[in-house]
């Protein structure tokens, strides 16, 4: 197993593959400790070591994004974690693993639908890529909402 | 001006009960109830509010607390800041489901006797509804008052348009109103020569700019007349920039955060897109800072966590002589102690659900028979779609602006009226999004990466919701009953609700799914709309689906009239049948029309208030 802060450190660049967002935008959320913790607290450690494992022999640049499809969220065992984690970043919450996942690979007592923390709801990736806020927290100021939106956005 | 507010606790029960100088009694601390206490207290007079939920709220620190369990829930549903409160219970709408022919569900806090089942909530805090409310602030057309006499359909009020026209004024003062005459006059509404709005109207959103350019001068036929269609703001009871041509060049001061300590939040809305549940810097008016003016006089004292169980008659005169009031320790213990308390005249404004059944569960039903009756609530149908551009949704206030133009017309002889919000917080109420489109998106459509991103912006900004508000006209099978089946925790009968939506509303809802589609095929946008059959708002209409969702804009169950045997109070929402009782609020109104309910509520606030002054000085 590795080192906790390369575990840290491949969690941020599996999450960055996964979300689209570059790592040092989702360091900026604060929340990258918070939902590693969250992760290895709710999935079997095995399950999260193969993911972590798969994923760095993954080959970089054009041929990651192909790769991370075929051999990680193609994967019935890896992929729902995999498309837990993306849930996670873009909301601040974990989503309960689908039912079949679970009878297949292991039910823990922590996954459940909820939000992670306060922090982690106003954190969720979900509205700044949509050129919003998160509702209730963040606000844009009196009058914001007549200009024109920002639309295209860049990782 | 941010108010401070003062510790108004009357903690001693036994002194409570011996204390038999209060001029009145206020069951209540919403907007009806708040107002009428500030009023009473501002002539002097002594006042006892009852409030049945905890006085959380009351501090800022309490207000936070609901903000922070806002943030934490995973459903953030239209009740999600506020905790969950046996003792009085706060209806919500994931406790719903669809009912079966004849069907009766007593699992939610609203037993649901049916056939509709419907989704309309109210929020039993400090403060009422007004913490969770919207703001949006139409007043009623004055051809809203006559619908009887001028379309033949619903009741006449006892009072027209010119009878509350300077009631609204002084609503619109308390609650700090941001809107632009000019923008507001349409259809038959007129104002004042020289009025004003205390704040200038909040800016319409870019979203509101996309629709208008789509549909302003265009037009609609209906029953052979044309209208034209435009988007306008809505008036706000949210901070906004104060107007220095306000109350005759005085300008205006907004009333900000409510707090005991300097804070510098409130007085401006901030674009939250939170309004509903929860204004996280209170730009928007709640009762509490009508409460902080009352509590400074020293003249209104708070009993919370009492709910009222009971009004007591003397059987010979028919007038109130106490209230009956269960007083519990805490949320999550159903122990209470009950207390009768007394005053010259009660007043009961615990909203159109809760003032029903706490006089039908005293066995107080009126000669007319009317109370718990006539039970109206705005019938919501959405229409939502995308835009063909990025429109920047889910920025802003919830609502700035929306198509008002069909609130009146001769078409109400025969189908409802209606207004359309513009909803600046896209598809959330009818779908969930954007939470429900990134699951989509990442479960269901195997998106990640940089194509994912792009799909969120390209699905989340372009998101249009209309949201058709309904009229619903006074029915007396739309009511409100107790049961003694069905009991709280406290022992107090729950409300049994049965509601049908009329042919009427109906009616217009079959114009407004043809409506929004014209709307959506000017504007170049994509009809996303379906409904649900397994979803208990379902309803099918002349074979086509429609979803109606309640408005939350209860009203009509101890309505107002000229006359004691067809009408339980008369214009000055005095009780026919118990001289010094007033039963205030939304359910004295005969109609609603398409306006939001509240500023009307407070209006006649105001009305009863001069009434109940001048009844204590004889």
């Amino acid at each position: 197993m590795s080192a906790p802060n390369d575990r840290l450190e491949l969690f941020v660049a599996l999450s960055a593959a996964l979300t689209g967002v570059k790592a040092f935008r989702l360091r900026g959320t604060g929340q990258a400790e918070a939902y590693l913790a969250a992760v290895e607290a709710i999935v079997p450690w095995p399950i999260i070591d193969d993911l972590f494992s798969q994923f760095a022999a993954l080959p970089a640049g054009d041929a990651l994004e192909p790769a991370l499809e075929s051999g990680i969220l193609a994967d019935p065992r890896l992929g729902a974690v995999a498309r837990n984690l993306i849930l996670l970043w873009y909301r601040g919450a974990w989503s309960q693993l689908p039912p079949a996942w679970r009878a297949s690979f292991g039910s823990s007592a922590g996954d459940t639908n909820h939000v992670i923390s306060s922090a982690a709801y106003q954190a969720g990736l979900q509205w700044e890529i949509a050129g919003a806020h998160p509702v209730g927290a963040r606000q844009q100021g009196y009058g914001s909402w007549a200009l024109l939106p920002a639309g295209e956005d860049t990782p | 001006m941010s108010p401070f507010v003062k510790n108004p606790n009357r903690p001693d029960l036994a002194a409570l009960q011996s204390d038999s100088d209060y001029d009145a009694i206020v069951v209540g601390s919403g907007i009806s109830g708040a107002i009428i206490a500030n009023e009473l207290a501002q002539a002097g007079k002594r006042v006892l509010i009852v409030e049945a939920a905890p006085e959380t709220d009351r501090t800022y620190e309490g207000y936070t607390e609901y903000l922070n369990h806002f943030y934490g829930q995973s459903a953030k549903d239209n009740q999600s800041p506020f905790p969950i409160n046996p003792n009085a219970a706060t209806p919500r709408g994931s406790e719903l489901r669809k009912l079966d022919p004849l069907e009766t569900n007593s699992s939610s806090y609203i037993v649901q006797s049916g056939p509709y089942v419907s989704d309309t909530v109210y929020t039993r805090v400090f403060g009422g509804t007004s913490i969770h409310w919207e703001a949006k602030t139409p007043r009623m057309l004055p051809q809203d008052f006559k619908t009887q006499t001028v379309f033949g359909q619903g009741r006449d009020w006892p009072i027209g348009y010119e009878d509350i026209e300077t009631d609204y004024e002084t609503a619109e003062r308390e609650m700090g109103v941001s809107a632009d005459v000019e923008d507001q006059k349409y259809l038959d509404l007129k104002f004042r020569d020289s009025y004003v709005f205390p704040m200038r109207g909040l800016p319409p959103s870019w979203l509101d700019e996309q629709v208008a350019q789509g549909i302003d001068n265009s037009q609609v036929e209906l029953y052979g007349e044309r209208y034209a269609l435009k988007v306008r703001p809505f008036p706000q009871a949210r901070n906004g920039i104060p107007n220095p041509a306000y109350d005759g060049g005085k300008g205006f001061e907004p009333t900000s955060a409510v707090a005991s300590h300097q804070i510098d939040i409130g007085g401006r809305c901030q674009g939250n897109t939170n309004c509903v549940p929860i204004c996280p810097v209170q730009a928007k008016y709640h009762s509490g800072k009508t409460l902080a003016k009352a509590f400074e006089t020293g003249r209104v004292d708070l009993l919370s966590q009492a709910v009222a169980s009971k009004v007591i008659i003397d059987d010979a005169s028919g007038r109130v002589t106490g209230i009956e009031t269960k007083v519990y320790h805490h949320v999550s213990s159903p122990a209470y102690k009950t207390v009768t308390l007394r005053a010259r005249l009660y007043v009961i404004a615990a909203n159109a659900i809760e003032t029903p059944r706490l006089l039908l569960a005293s066995g107080l039903r009126s000669k007319s028979g009317l109370v718990g009756r006539n039970l109206m609530d705005h019938a919501y149908l959405l229409n939502w779609a995308l835009m063909p551009q990025i429109c920047g949704t889910t920025r802003g206030t919830s609502c700035t602006s929306g198509i008002v133009d069909l609130r009146g017309g001769s078409f109400r002889r025969s189908q409802a009226a209606f207004a359309v919000d513009i909803h600046n917080d896209g598809w959330g109420w009818a779908t969930g999004s954007p939470s429900t489109d990134l699951v989509e998106l990442v479960d269901d459509g195997n998106k990640f990466g940089r194509d994912l991103r792009n799909a969120i912006i390209d699905r989340v900004s372009r998101q249009l919701l209309l949201a058709f508000m309904i009229e619903v006209m006074p029915s007396e099978s739309n009511r409100v009953t107790v049961d003694p089946t069905y009991k709280d925790p406290l022992d107090n009968m729950r409300p049994v609700v049965s509601f049908a939506v009329p042919e009427y509303s109906m009616r217009g809802a079959a114009y407004a799914r043809q409506f929004a589609k014209t709307l959506f095929a000017r504007l170049g946008a994509e009809d996303h709309t379906h409904y649900d059959p397994s979803n208990y708002g379902f309803i099918a209409y002349q074979g086509d689906p429609y979803e109606i969702r309640g408005g939350n804009h209860l009203a009509g169950t101890h309505i107002m009239g000229s006359d004691p045997s067809t009408s339980v109070v008369d214009a000055d929402q005095r009780s026919w049948d118990h001289d010094n009782l007033y039963l205030v609020g939304a359910g004295s109104m005969p109609t609603i029309g398409t306006a939001n309910v509240s500023l009307t509520m407070a209006a006649i606030a105001y009305r009863s208030a001069r009434k109940i002054i001048a009844t204590l000085n004889h």
